[in-house]
């Protein structure tokens, strides 16, 4: 059921327009109508609960981290490793039948009857849905956030906010994965499973493909970087040791994942180091500086083509099937 | 200008072939009824004028612009009421038509709208507790929102009972004397022969008529059947009423009292006076038109109209 057959015919173009006003009122319609949905709100609450959970937690033992005098950094690597996790999975659950179920009910029919194009239809559907995600993490921000002010009497508000604003970007960025991945079928099912293929991918084999990189490496399969560090030697004296590290394009692979750009990011705009949040690599590891694509700046660069990329594809597919 | 031109229309999938070397056009202003057994190529046809699928040859033109090219403009000017369709179930219906008059940036009442179809109680409940009917009804006063110049109903009556397929088809009449052209497809001749001027049915991927509703009746050979009661059965007779040129068939129904029942297509007085000139007695008779359903019947299944 789920074959296309897309013909063009002649020399007629089947590139369609975009018109901001269709993709405004697309938009507005998907979100009243995606912000009602129950599975939604119901993942939403899992998320705010864990969230002011861990946070909760977090702020009552506060006092001994405080002393430290590293509240806000401890808070901020719990909360993004947390929103790390689940924002993927909220935005694929949100995003799966943005398109594909509209295609098996048939109510895309409605949609394009009226004077909208396909175009208008995904950007539509990718702004509504990602207004709702956002939604539910600004709510779910402010609730830990509340809690965490009374609990722990104040906090660095703007590297938490700053880390929200990552979120919504990640959160974006797997909308637009989601929405894409649901325009490829006419079948909600084959969409699932593509949502599942992505979440698979990204929590389990990109991490999987890092081992596999270190076992190459060592069996010498892979060319290492050599570099020294500074070590303890057997007499207690400091001395040079040579180590061998990954190649810069296998740490690039690494960074390619959008939870670990989404990690790198938050360094980015916050006032912590990319130290304290164990997102940089150690100076020795890089001689000559470190390569632009490997700085954390770039991880915000590959977060943005992951909002881009994917709804780019699907808005150049979707104009040449048939529905 | 022809509202709705389909030239030389192909559409197949994969070895399958939806739609063959389909020609037809759609007059300004006209009612035109799209006819055809479920599956003969109606909706992919409509799927075509709307862009929803792309053809595999052949060219289709709307309101004089390329179906493709220009689909934005079009269905600008058009409403449409699809087919087999769910609507959203957490929209209301005012939410329903505020999107669609949103969409064509008109100025329409949602209430008007939905008074018109019926459904004014409903207003602000939401959709996926609607019945199948009331549903219909919903996207009927969308395709409404704007005063298009065109009216593309497929199957309108899914889902109606009597009563909303006959308030249906009186909108369709007051959109047409508005000065909206509709396109109306349907798989019952009853519904279509009511409202429309004219009336093209499909079989198979192909056009095998096109014509007014009277044109349509005309054109079926066998058009009226005659039953004539007589005095006696003669053979003689039987086989005079035959060769006469308009008569198709006529065949003895029974012996008492005798009666024939001739299928004729031209004058029924010439069957009778031959009859009395072969000295046969005509005590009684009766004629009955084929129903429009019959000749959609010859049409769709190939057999011959045979009016009974």
């Amino acid at each position: 059921m789920s074959t296309e057959s897309g013909t063009a015919t002649g020399s007629e173009s089947t590139s369609s327009s975009i018109n901001l006003t269709s993709v405004r009122a697309i938009a507005r319609k998907d979100f009243q109508d995606a912000v009602r949905s129950w599975m939604f709100w119901g993942l939403s609450v899992f998320f705010f609960v864990l969230l002011v959970a861990v946070t909760g937690t977090i702020s009552y033992f506060g006092e001994d981290i405080a002393a430290e005098g590293a509240t806000t950094e401890v808070l901020v690597l719990f909360v993004s490793q947390i929103t790390r996790l689940v924002i993927p999975l909220i935005a694929l659950i949100l995003g799966w039948k943005a398109i594909a179920g509209e295609r098996e009910t048939g109510s895309i029919k409605i949609l394009l009857s009226l004077p909208h194009s396909r175009k208008d239809v995904l950007l539509g559907k990718l702004i509504g849905r990602s207004a709702v995600l956002s939604l539910s993490l600004v709510v779910g921000f402010v609730l830990a956030a509340v809690i965490v002010a009374v609990l722990l009497g104040g906090f660095d508000v703007v590297d938490y906010f700053s880390l929200l604003l990552m979120a919504i970007v990640y959160g974006i960025a797997y909308t637009s994965i989601a929405v894409s991945l649901s325009s490829l079928t006419r079948s909600t099912t084959i969409a699932g499973a593509a949502m599942f293929g992505i979440f698979i991918l990204f929590y389990v084999v990109w991490n999987a493909i890092q081992s596999v990189f270190q076992l190459l490496m060592n069996r010498g399969t892979i060319e290492g970087v050599s570099y020294t560090t500074e070590g303890m030697g057997l007499d207690g004296t400091t001395e040079q040791i040579t180590r061998e590290r990954l190649p810069d394009w296998a740490l690039f692979i690494d960074m390619i994942d959008p939870g670990n750009a989404f990690q790198n990011t938050i360094t980015f705009l916050g006032s912590f180091g990319g130290e304290d949040m164990g997102t940089t690599y150690p100076a020795d590891w890089f001689a000559n500086g470190v390569p632009f694509y490997l700085e954390n700046w770039f991880s915000f660069v590959i977060l943005l083509l992951w909002i881009v990329v994917p709804i780019a594809i699907a808005l150049y597919r979707f104009d040449r099937v048939d529905l | 200008m022809p509202a709705i031109t389909v030239d030389s229309l192909t559409k197949s999938y994969g070895q399958e072939l939806a739609l063959d070397d389909l020609s037809f056009q759609v007059e300004e202003g006209e009612v035109f009824g799209f006819l055809g057994p479920n599956g003969a190529g109606k909706s992919t046809t409509i799927n075509v004028i709307l862009d929803f699928i792309r053809p595999t040859n052949g060219r289709v033109e709307v309101l004089g612009m390329n179906a493709q090219a220009h689909s934005r403009e079009i269905r600008s000017r058009t409403g449409v009421l699809p087919e087999g369709v769910e609507t959203y179930d957490r929209l209301t219906a005012r939410q329903h038509l505020e999107f669609a008059i949103d969409s064509k940036d008109t100025d329409d009442d949602p209430r008007e709208l939905l008074e018109r179809v019926g459904l004014a109680d409903a207003i602000d409940k939401k959709a996926g507790g609607y019945s199948k009917g009331m549903s219909q009804r919903l996207m009927l006063a969308m395709a409404l929102v704007g005063e298009p110049d065109l009216l593309i109903l497929d199957e309108p009556s899914t889902g109606l009972d009597p009563n909303g397929a006959r308030e249906m088809r009186e909108i369709v009449r007051e959109e047409n004397a508005r000065g909206a052209t509709v396109f109306f497809s349907s798989h019952i001749m009853e519904q279509v022969e009511a409202v429309c001027d004219r009336v093209g049915i499909l079989r198979d991927g192909e056009m095998v008529a096109v014509d007014t509703v009277e044109g349509l009746r005309d054109s079926v050979e066998g058009g009226t059947s005659l039953r004539v009661t007589v005095d006696r059965i003669d053979d003689d007779a039987l086989q005079a009423v035959r060769s006469l040129p308009d008569v198709s068939d006529a065949v003895v129904e029974g012996e008492s009292p005798p009666t024939l029942v001739v299928q004729v297509s031209g004058s029924k007085t010439a069957v009778l006076t031959e009859l009395e000139d072969r000295g046969v007695e005509v005590r009684d008779f009766t004629t009955r038109e084929a129903s429009l359903e019959d000749v959609f019947q010859s049409y769709t299944t190939g057999t011959e109209v045979e009016a009974r």
